[in-house]
């Protein structure tokens, strides 16, 4: 696992929203091909975190390096950085004045990473493996909720990214969505993507997941394999906060 | 989608019925011979052809003048129906008329379907250019700007000359502003009917024709229905021929053009000295509006014929009292006549000249109010009007009788104040309230009334105009001496023998129709003059609020900054103030006049750019936050994620907002008649101020704005809809 290049590498990371502090001091390695689950009670920084990686987020303190760019140097150029991590949010965020594929191309067309007839070959392509060849054209409002993080998930593909995030892609789907939705996730991870993914479905996380984070309070209290965090946690905040989420 | 349609073709069908003359029929002539009558169609207004004279329904001018005295001579009686010209052509080409004389060319065109008389009158096509001008022919003319009115054979002219000259049009509806288009230099020239042109110029307008060359020249004639009323045509050709024999022709000629020496004098007035002259848009009997939007009254006679015996031109320029004064104070205008008072105060600012008439303020109650003595007005409220002398005079007795005061800005929303009892009384120069009251102002001066005498002089700015101020005063003991003087007085206020002798209010059909069929053209051109402010203030002020609400949404802190300060200054800034601050206020800071047309759109841009601003601005920040970061965590730049995800979403959101704002631009074009632009609402001012129906006025006025604003919001959904939103 160690010999294998470093992707993300966090170090002791800070980010205060006023007087909430709410990174007090997150370390965290993720390498190539690595499939990393967050896991975390509601408010504890998990999101913060995620987007602190791609810079949406500004630290205050720590550094965050991506594929041995340091994004949290104001001289980093990044837009180019973000280029390559691509980012799946809890409520999609597909651009409502744009159809289908439109979704898909806007980026590498605005940034001209890519000729239209690339784009939108590209853009076809991915539509297939998320399953909605057939919607080229439609408007986004008319998509399903699951059809739509597919969607968000192919956008973010099209741009070839090294590193994907995703901030609980499926908590706001309805639980029949969820299926095709992790089938994606779970196709990336085996093609090797390298993915942090906050999310509390147990199930995908065992089957898919190298390691599995369990964040608390803004820190990470416990970092293994999903095996060992979901049988037998050493933390108790960590197996009190299991325990509920099995139960639930 | 049916039904809007419907609503508006409504809506057209009103609009149409409210702008079509109702029988507006001029009946001349006596003794009906049954055989001898004729109904001949005339264009309403083709001054020196066919116009109203002033306060008068008859029609006059040299077309009227030699039907009439044809028909004297030929034996026949006839009856004028004055309608638009396509309309006084169509009629008689349909055979619902007899005949028509309408300063009409003669054509190939028109010969096949006419018979016409012989020409009556040699004209053709010059052109005009401002006075300043150095322009002399038309090759000058290569790469101006030229202004052409639609649809004439002027224009038609023009446009043939176009491309051996080489030079650029533009289009006017209405002569006025093609002719103020060249005035303020806008355009190099327009091209007009000789006689039109230079009938226009000995009236005052600031422009001179370089060259007498007339093009296209052709003749005027008398037309009927083809192969029909050959009698009369033969009694007009006959007529005519004896009255240019008789001289009788000349005589009406040069009643409105001038006699052929005259003209050639008037070809000289180009060196003429000029003057901008104010004066308050209603104070009868010294300014009074007639009905064709000329001004008389006592001031307006006397100026005019100062301005010929001394030898200057002059460009009158009507707006409110306290404006007029003011644009002469800080030298935008050049001098100012509008009953105004000599006061100590105002020879700190104001040359006066020697005094013209002697006046004293007087007051008038409400016929109702049991108040006979000055001291009756204790604790009770008194109007006054701002600025005047009357005010002043007021004040000054106000501590000793203990009354409250109540100011308005115009003379007839004063009087109604105390006519419906909010005021008990008001105070006036006395020849005025003489005047309002024989007019039908329902007001009574008591017996017991205070007397201070004031004196009415012409002003310049101090220190200024000096030959102006001369030119004026050696006129006027001219008009004094030859006895005009009297004459002028007596038309407005009467002699003793006669002071029951009503000026400038005849006998005028006051109901809702007959005030807007015999008003039709000031009507069409108020709400032309409003349409156009809105027009060129929604366009612009679109495009300024969207510059506006961009900056607004700049990641740049120091953009934003100007964003909100420019939003904080004119959202915040009264309309009104801002109007008078950039007409008046202004041209003090930077010496450089601006036309009141132009001071009211910027004012209109930048009071509702700043609105739309803000709400496009709101339009923008009300679009989920989440696609911002959907497109920055794809790696796309702030400032074209705006342009490609955000704003197309914003606009959608701010098009009702949009919507909202177009109407009150209209709405507000209506603070703009403050400077004195006259729109449709200064329109219905000047109106009441001369039938005093402020119901009825003001009630046309007022349904013109709603169907205005049902058409605006109509075509803005249209629109809308148009643009897949
Ligand atoms: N933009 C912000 N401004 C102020 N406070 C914020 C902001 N974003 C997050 N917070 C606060 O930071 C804390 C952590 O939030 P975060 O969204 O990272 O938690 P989370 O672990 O993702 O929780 P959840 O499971 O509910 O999504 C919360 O207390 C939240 O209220
Ligand atoms: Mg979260």
């Amino acid at each position: 696992m160690n010999d294998k290049v470093l992707k993300i590498h966090a170090e002791n990371v800070y980010k205060s929203f006023g007087k909430n502090e709410v990174l007090k001091g997150v370390s965290l390695d993720v390498h190539e091909n690595e499939v990393v689950v967050m896991i975390g009670p509601s408010g504890s920084g998990k999101s913060t975190f995620l987007r602190a990686i791609n810079q949406l987020e500004k630290i205050d303190k720590g550094s965050i390096i991506v594929d041995n760019v340091d994004v949290s140097d104001p001289k980093t150029n990044i837009n180019k950085v973000r280029q390559r991590i691509g980012m799946v949010f809890q409520n999609f965020n597909l651009f409502n004045n744009k159809n289908v594929i439109d979704n898909i191309t806007y980026a590498p067309l605005t940034l001209k990473k890519m000729t239209p007839d690339e784009a939108v070959e590209k853009a076809r392509r991915l539509l297939v493996t998320v399953g909605l060849a057939d919607r080229e054209k439609s408007p986004v409002s008319q998509l399903s909720g699951g059809q739509k993080q597919r969607l968000a998930i192919a956008r973010a593909l099209e741009m070839d990214p090294d590193v994907m995030l995703f901030d609980e892609p499926t908590s706001a789907l309805d639980p029949e969505m969820v299926g095709d939705v992790l089938n994606v996730m779970r196709d990336l991870a085996k093609q090797g993507m390298t993915m942090i993914i906050v999310t509390h479905e147990m199930g995908f996380a065992r089957q898919v997941a190298d390691r599995v984070v369990f964040f608390d309070q803004g820190v990470i209290l416990e970092d293994d394999s999903p095996e060992i965090i979901f049988n037998q946690p050493k933390n108790v905040r960590a197996k009190e906060f299991i325990n509920k989420i099995i139960n639930a | 989608m049916r039904k809007k349609y419907y609503f508006f073709i409504t809506l057209l069908t009103i609009i149409v019925g409210l702008i079509i003359p109702f029988s507006n029929n001029t009946n001349i002539g006596v003794a009906a011979d049954e055989k001898s009558h004729y109904t001949i169609t005339t264009d309403s207004t083709y001054p020196p052809f066919d116009f109203q004279k002033e306060n008068q329904k008859e029609y006059v001018g040299i077309d009227m003048d030699l039907l009439k005295e044809i028909a004297k001579i030929e034996n026949f009686t006839y009856r004028v129906k004055p309608m638009s010209f396509n309309m006084a052509a169509q009629a008689v080409a349909n055979g619902q008329a007899d005949g028509i004389i309408a300063g009409m060319a003669i054509t190939p065109e028109r010969e096949q379907i006419y018979d016409v008389s012989t020409p009556y009158f040699k004209t053709g096509v010059v052109f005009a250019v401002a006075k300043n001008s150095k322009i002399k022919s038309y090759e000058d003319l290569k790469g101006k700007k030229v202004a052409l009115k639609t649809g004439t054979a002027a224009a038609n002219y023009a446009l043939e000359l176009q491309k051996k000259y080489d030079f650029n049009v533009t289009y006017f509806n209405d002569s006025n502003i093609m002719y103020n288009d060249v005035i303020e230099g806008n355009s190099a020239a327009c091209f007009e009917d000789q006689p039109v042109m230079q009938y226009g110029i000995q009236t005052g307008l600031k422009l001179k024709i370089p060259e007498q060359k007339l093009g296209n020249a052709g003749g005027y004639g008398f037309f009927v229905k083809k192969g029909q009323n050959s009698q009369l045509l033969k009694k007009f050709n006959r007529g005519l021929k004896k009255l240019q024999n008789n001289g009788k022709y000349d005589q009406i000629v040069g009643r409105y053009l001038g006699s052929a020496k005259s003209s050639v004098t008037k070809e000289k007035k180009g060196n003429l000295p000029h003057y901008n002259i104010a004066t308050d848009v209603t104070f009868p009997p010294f300014e009074i509006q007639a009905k064709n939007g000329k001004y008389t009254g006592i001031d307006m006679d006397i100026l005019e014929s100062i301005s010929k015996s001394q030898g200057f031109t002059y460009t009158l320029k009507p707006m409110s009292f306290n404006s007029a004064t003011q644009t002469v104070a800080n030298g935008q205008n050049d001098g100012i006549i509008s009953g105004l008072t000599v006061t100590d105060e105002r020879r700190k600012v104001f040359d006066f000249s020697n005094s013209y008439f002697r006046s004293g303020f007087i007051w008038a109650v409400n016929k109702d109010a049991k108040i006979n003595n000055i001291k009756d007005l204790k604790n009770q409220t008194v109007a006054l009007k701002t600025g005047t002398g009357s005010a002043d005079y007021a004040k000054s007795i106000q501590k000793k009788y203990g009354f409250k005061i109540k100011y308005f800005n115009d003379s007839n929303t004063m009087y109604n104040d105390v006519v419906v009892g909010n005021s008990v009384a008001c105070f006036e120069d006395e020849p005025v309230m003489r005047y309002a009251i024989k007019n039908g102002i329902n007001l009574t001066i008591p017996k017991q009334t205070p007397a201070n005498t004031g004196e009415y002089a012409f002003a310049v700015q101090k220190g200024k105009n000096a030959a102006l101020l001369k030119a004026f005063n050696i006129g006027l003991k001219e008009l004094k001496e030859s006895g005009k003087y009297d004459q002028i007085k007596a038309k407005y206020l009467g002699s003793k023998a006669d002071t029951n002798k009503e000026v400038g209010n005849t006998k005028e059909d006051n109901s809702v129709w007959g005030l807007l069929s015999s008003n039709r053209e000031m009507f069409l051109s108020g709400l032309g003059n409003t349409m156009l402010l809105t027009v060129f203030a929604i366009l612009i002020a679109s495009v300024w609020g969207l510059i506006l609400g961009i900056m607004g949404v700049s990641e740049n802190r120091f953009v934003r900054g100007v964003y909100s300060t420019i939003i904080y200054i004119f959202r915040g800034l009264p309309l009104l103030v801002l109007a008078f601050f950039i007409y008046i206020g202004l041209p003090n800071l930077t010496g450089v006049k601006i036309s009141t047309f132009a001071a009211g759109l910027l004012t209109l841009v930048l009071n509702e750019g700043a609105y739309t601003g803000a709400f496009v601005k709101g339009g923008f920040d009300a679009v989920d936050p989440g696609q911002m970061e959907a497109a920055r965590a794809l790696g796309v730049p702030y400032n074209q994620a705006m342009r490609g995800i955000i704003m197309p979403q914003g606009l959608k959101i701010m098009i009702p907002s949009f919507i909202n704002q177009f109407i009150i631009t209209l709405k507000d074009t209506s603070i703009i008649s403050a400077i004195g632009f006259v729109e449709l609402t200064q329109t219905g001012q000047l109106l009441v101020a001369r039938t005093q129906k402020g119901f009825a006025v003001y009630g046309i006025v007022a349904l013109i704005y709603l169907i205005v604003i049902t058409v605006l919001t109509w075509l803005s959904k249209f629109i809308e809809k148009r643009l897949g939103f």
